[in-house]
């Protein structure tokens, strides 16, 4: 009230007062900024240099506190350090699996549907509840979501525990990191089940962690940043 | 950039989600881990006990994660949910929120289960942020403000 309502009310109080008092007993349609400052609220008139009449920020965080390892900007989210990076991609991994093995799930339940039944009496076909159908439905979905959302979540903690550990130990940040840290959290995953079985999954997790760089550079590309070898 | 008093410890409402997610499965799982493990040993026979803690953290600890993590995630989902509808940050959003995940959690087990998990989890938060809220006001009964010592009136003593 006493700096939003711009050029029609001047600094005479003897009018601004009975101004005020005819407004605080209008009904209260809606409370936000601009009612209670005035209809012309300008935010970016309260402090030039404050920035208030940008939009929503996402994740703006402060330079100091970012992570410091040449190269480990992955053009996406800023990142504080190994912390922020674990939990993103394990959080994102672990979503992504949850809904895949999810929509598997309720492919598979769709599959097997239960059948209706041939009644030995009447001689026709007993039609299947609908209760039973989504039990069925939603127990395929429950069985294949979190496993599949297991297994990609410890796969995404394995490789960015080793991933950081990379980028500490070499004090940089490359390409060569991602995909050596795919393939030993590969590798350590299977690592009970056999040569065969560890080649295979380091091979998966290596081509992961290489789609995993393109899809960065691709990324940065659009952004016009760049990136270490 | 952005203004140097803001506080960035926290990240902004939508994308803390995966943020908590990834979090909390991290938490469980790592957790799960040190959990089954000694369990795993154990539980287990002389000779095959490292073995067994090895089968036993394949077996259970990223099942511990992703039990978290659902936890932590839908929480965190239901806290910005709320917040974006009440528009203010209380303890009432984390108990809120906590009744919400347990019913969410419990939506199989029928009617009465729900609501009762969404009473114990609502309580839980509610125990959790009245002691935060204890712990902080006996923290800044710790640092409160001391008034001045009054000068003696009857001279210092030094002069006596």
């Amino acid at each position: 009230m006493w700096f939003g309502n711009g050029d029609n009310n001047t600094a005479q109080s003897g009018e601004t007062l009975p101004k005020q008092q005819q407004q605080d007993e209008e009904p209260k349609k809606s409370e936000d900024i601009s009612s209670i400052l005035g209809s012309d609220f300008d935010p970016s008139k309260l402090h030039p240099l404050a920035g208030l009449d940008k939009e929503i920020e996402y994740l703006d965080l402060d330079d100091e506190k970012l992570n410091t390892i040449q190269g480990s900007s992955n053009g996406i989210l800023p990142s504080r350090g190994w912390g922020d990076d674990m939990c993103y991609g394990t959080g994102a991994v672990y979503v992504l699996g949850l809904g895949f093995g999810g929509l598997q799930g309720l492919n598979e339940g769709f599959k097997h549907l239960p059948q209706p039944k041939l009644d030995p009496v009447t001689n026709s076909l007993r039609p299947v509840p609908f209760k039973l159908k989504l039990n069925t439905v939603l127990n395929q979905v429950t069985k294949f979501g979190p496993h599949a959302g297991n297994t990609a979540g410890v796969m995404a903690i394995m490789y960015n525990i080793i991933d950081s550990s990379l980028d500490n130990i070499r004090g940089q940040h490359d390409d060569w990191n991602s995909l050596a840290s795919g393939w030993i959290s590969g590798a350590l995953y299977k690592s009970t089940s056999g040569l065969k079985a560890i080649g295979i999954s380091s091979t998966v997790m290596t081509i992961a962690a290489a789609s995993w760089c393109g899809f960065k550079r691709l990324v940065a590309g659009n952004n016009g940043s760049s990136f270490g070898a | 950039m952005s203004t140097p008093e803001a506080d960035h410890s926290r990240d902004p409402c939508p994308i803390v989600i995966l943020n908590d997610f990834g979090g909390a499965f991290a938490m469980g799982a790592i957790g799960g881990c040190v959990w089954h493990g000694i369990k795993g040993f154990r539980n287990s026979p002389y000779g095959e006990r490292g073995s067994g803690a090895i089968n036993a953290i394949k077996a259970r600890a990223p099942v511990v994660g992703g039990n978290f993590g659902v936890w932590g995630g839908l929480f965190s989902f239901y806290d910005c949910a709320i917040k974006s509808v009440r528009r203010r940050e209380d303890a009432w959003n984390a108990i809120l929120a906590g009744f919400m995940v347990g019913g969410s959690l419990a939506v199989r087990g029928g009617r009465k289960h729900m609501f009762n998990s969404a009473v114990t989890c609502a309580c839980v938060l509610g125990v959790f942020e009245g002691v935060g809220m204890l712990f902080s006001r006996y923290m800044a009964w710790a640092n409160k403000p001391v008034a001045m010592p009054i000068p003696d009136q009857q001279g210092s003593p030094l002069a006596a």
